[in-house]
């Protein structure tokens, strides 16, 4: 493990975000379009709706961002990777910028929602961290997911049908804390449930680092 | 002779499921109440109370009756009048003292004979206390004597639960067998991944398809419970809420498969994600709901197996189930298992 290659791969990646704008654009029009039509026809949103839709829209953004982390590599590159890298380094820096992307994606999209619709969020250091953790867990899972799917038949709608059952854990217990930070619902024992929000992350980050190098190899 | 030596388990697990079935289905209820009609209570004053039973012989037992109070003590009815089998009249002069507490005193129904054993309804009765002296006369302060349990085996008797308790030697082993299946399946994929060995992937996959079979047929017999006890076939409740998850977890893997043509590669995935499936299964059935608020047993504080919590008789037949599940469905997928082979070498075979 060397972390100067694993930033090298991260560099890559980002490099290739960059001049292929048209994806990643494509992917925050998607979640400016979305976000402006759900205001052109609630008009108003109460915070449970907020709430709701907010990770929805993060969520299937996300989905489509990340899809093509593992998707978009050739087989060529792949052999490349084989020779240059291990295993381990490319999940990690895979995980790692995915985790970033998926957040920035993120940021935007509530960005646009505070923009538009307000922002009922109260409690906001509690807001951050279910938004830290909850990220954390989303993007691993569909990293984990794209890299399975990538070994099979470069499908994406295998990916969907496999990522979203995974991710539901986490995208319900980040609800419910989003829905605490909001003051919807009273809870004084909400580090119970950001507890296992990162010991589902920390499960699900660790399958993924045993289990890649199996795949990786066929 | 061999053969049949392999073939134990097989008629072990159908000889339980049988037991299981008959002494499941076929062993009566103990007598309990159903339900009391009473006109108002007032702390001095005398009572009539009509009792429903259920199994109950009250035209040809010598029933006792009492109303208990709480840490007090109890009283003896005055009269009891057996209308029907499972009909009775009682009459009680209620004291005009009660210990210090509550305006509404709830007390308890205790009934009693030789022939039916004792039954208890909880808060059968509601006096209004506010005219009564503070004390303790009229009560009896000791324990009950002479209360015997009937005799024979029988399964216990919940107001609301009535006859479907027996539910619990099919809906909870099935999720019990179900669990064991994924955790040998479990252990399949591993082998499978470190041994490369194509029998595991068969094996693994036979077995989770059997699981998932059983968590429908899990879910189908909850749903059958939670109709005649929580009266809807569906509820917001977590754990049934999260066990649907996982089922989609699971059946995302069949989909998984069969997206796949080429045969390593597919074994190789599909182990892989049934790995991951498992890990993701432990804190969506397990974690998550023993935090929230759930109705079922062992969940928000509510009791579950252990101690006290269920009758020994209910246990003669559960846990029997339990076993007897598993092994049927080992059963179901060593046929699988067969299938898959031959179909592996016989496709071989013809390329």
């Amino acid at each position: 493990m060397n972390l100067g290659r694993i930033f090298t791969i991260i560099k890559k990646d980002f490099d290739i975000e960059l001049r292929q704008k048209y994806a990643v654009g494509g992917i925050f029009l998607f979640a400016i379009t979305t976000t402006y039509l759900i205001y052109k026809t609630f008009n108003k949103v109460s915070a449970l709706e907020w709430n709701i839709l907010a990770w929805i829209i993060v969520l299937f953004a996300g989905l489509n961002a990340i899809v093509k982390s593992f998707l978009q590599e050739k087989k060529e590159t792949y052999l490349y990777y084989y020779t240059m890298f291990s295993a381990f380094e490319v999940i990690i820096s895979k995980l790692i910028y995915n985790f970033f992307f998926t957040l920035f994606l993120a940021v935007v999209v509530l960005g646009t929602f505070t923009v538009l619709l307000g922002n009922p969020i109260k409690d906001f250091p509690l807001f951050i961290k279910v938004f830290l953790l909850g990220i954390l867990g989303i993007s691993s899972v569909f990293t984990f997911v794209s890299s399975v799917s990538s070994t099979g038949n470069n499908n994406a709608t295998l990916m969907s049908i496999l990522a979203l059952p995974l991710v539901l854990p986490v995208v319900l217990i980040m609800e419910r804390v989003t829905a605490i930070a909001m003051r919807l619902i009273n809870d004084t024992d909400v580090d119970t449930d950001l507890l296992m929000l990162g010991g589902i992350d920390l499960l699900i980050v660790g399958m993924a680092i045993l289990i890649f190098p199996i795949l990786w190899k066929s | 002779m061999m053969y049949m030596k392999a073939l134990w388990w097989k008629f072990l697990g159908v000889a339980i499921l049988i037991y299981v079935v008959i002494a499941g289905l076929a062993w009566p209820l103990k007598p309990g109440i159903v339900d009391v009609k009473s006109s108002d209570a007032i702390a001095g004053k005398s009572v009539e109370m009509q009792v429903e039973g259920y199994n109950t012989n009250f035209d040809q037992a010598n029933t006792r009756a009492w109303l208990e109070l709480d840490d007090v003590g109890y009283l003896t009815a005055k009269e009891v009048s057996p209308i029907d089998y499972n009909h009775v009249k009682l009459i009680f002069d209620l004291p005009n003292a009660f210990p210090q507490g509550d305006k509404i005193r709830k007390l308890d129904l205790v009934l009693h004979s030789a022939e039916d054993g004792e039954s208890i309804l909880p808060s059968a009765l509601f006096v209004n206390t506010e005219n009564a002296q503070i004390g303790d006369e009229g009560w009896e302060l000791q324990t009950l004597e002479g209360i015997t349990a009937k005799p024979g085996v029988q399964f216990p008797y919940r107001p609301i639960l009535n006859e479907t308790v027996r539910n619990t030697f099919f809906h909870i082993p099935l999720w019990f067998s179900m669990f064991i299946m994924l955790m040998i399946s479990l252990y399949y994929s591993v082998r499978y991944l470190l041994k490369n060995d194509m029998q595991f992937d068969i094996r693994a996959t036979a077995i989770v398809n059997v699981a998932i079979l059983f968590g429908i047929l899990g879910i189908i017999t909850g749903s059958i419970w939670a109709r005649f006890t929580w009266g809807t076939f569906w509820t917001t409740d977590v754990k049934l809420n999260m066990s649907t998850i996982a089922m989609l977890i699971y059946m995302a893997s069949i989909i998984l498969r069969s997206s796949i043509q080429d045969v390593d590669r597919r074994a190789k995935l599909s182990a892989a994600y049934n790995i991951f499936a498992f890990v993701a299964l432990i804190p969506l059935v397990f974690v998550i709901p023993r935090l929230t608020d759930s109705l079922h047993p062992g969940n928000g504080g509510n009791p579950a197996l252990g101690g006290e919590d269920m009758e020994n008789t209910l246990r003669m037949v559960f846990y029997p189930a339990i076993i007897g599940f598993t092994l049927l469905g080992l059963w179901l997928a060593t046929l699988l298992i067969r299938y898959e082979t031959i179909k592996d070498k016989w496709l071989s075979r013809k390329i």
